[in-house]
């Protein structure tokens, strides 16, 4: 059973690292925004609202670092499919390599 | 955009509010922008409720609409993001006073423009001054005053423009705008 101040953490880590599997997921396959809360839940176990990921991906896409494309359906509800660009799939590398030499620095303690 | 069609009358009804609310939110924006804006929270409330068939459909659109929360917070920095670039692009005062007050609390740079877009502002004013009282507005120079505006008459302090103040006035309002513009485009970019 995790104590609050482990909870609290838990949960600041999880959201700082929210851009970094926002594009880890789109690197994989592009998604519409119910599509990539959803596969943020089974694949990183990270559970986000709505009234977080919408932002987020909106800031994204001002980085550049996502791009998008209104699909039509034939409910007639268009999806909004979000792509990562060239520019995010940079930016990813960059991220995956910190998390990588944070993790070295864990392990070597 | 398509709207969404509930069977059940009371869910139409809380699904027509929560989009109201929603318009109100982004009715600063360009018709554009408000477009694709409801778009896609049309979207994310059509697709969970289509994933929670097993739900009750007005217990289903009630779950989404708290996981959106309020449009005046969940859309707040979308309409400012957008707003910026509106300004950018239009070149337009009025979007360009929006853009920057909704963006104050992003940083010191949007603060800073503000400012500068505030003493614009006062460029028409001082105008307005020189052809109500001519005499005591201008550039007041002289005796350690270097004054823009209105002053009350001082020996050694001397009008420098003449007639030629309100076309110079217009010329510093034109450039003081598009610098404001450039320092946007750039601050933009920078925080891209």
């Amino acid at each position: 059973m995790k104590n609050e101040f482990i909870k609290n953490w838990d949960t600041q880590l999880k959201k700082g690292l929210l851009p970094f599997f926002v594009l880890k997921a789109l690197e994989a396959k592009e998604c519409y925004g119910y599509e990539l809360i959803q596969t943020l839940k089974d694949t990183f176990g990270i559970d986000i609202t709505e009234s977080t990921i919408y932002p987020l991906l909106v800031r994204l896409m001002k980085e550049n670092l996502l791009v998008h494309k209104w699909v039509e359906q034939t409910s007639g509800i268009p999806r909004k499919y979000y792509f990562i660009s060239a520019e995010g799939k940079a930016n990813l590398a960059e991220m995956k390599q910190t998390i990588e030499e944070v993790i070295i620095k864990i392990k070597g303690q | 955009m398509k709207p969404i069609e509930f069977k059940n009358q009371a869910s139409q009804r809380v699904y027509n509010d929560y989009m109201n609310r929603c318009k109100r939110v982004i009715k600063i924006l360009s018709d554009s922008d408000q477009q694709e804006c409801l778009m896609e929270v049309n979207s994310y409330i059509y697709e969970y409720v289509n994933n929670h068939q097993h739900e009750e459909e007005l217990t289903a659109l009630l779950n989404i609409i708290e996981r959106l929360g309020a449009p005046e917070v969940t859309l707040k920095e979308v309409v400012a993001s957008k707003k910026i670039n509106q300004a950018v692009r239009t070149f337009n005062l009025k979007h360009l006073i929006q853009a920057l007050s909704l963006n104050l609390r992003n940083g010191i740079a949007y603060i800073i423009l503000f400012i500068m877009t505030l003493t614009l502002l006062c460029f028409p004013v001082v105008i307005i001054m020189e052809i109500l009282n001519p005499v005591k507005t201008g550039l007041w120079v002289g005796k350690g005053h270097f004054v823009f505006g209105q002053v009350l008459p001082q020996a050694g302090v001397n009008e420098v423009l003449g007639n030629f103040f309100i076309p110079v006035v217009i010329v510093l309002g034109i450039l003081l705008y598009l610098l404001i513009i450039f320092l946007l485009k750039l601050v933009k970019s920078k925080k891209s």
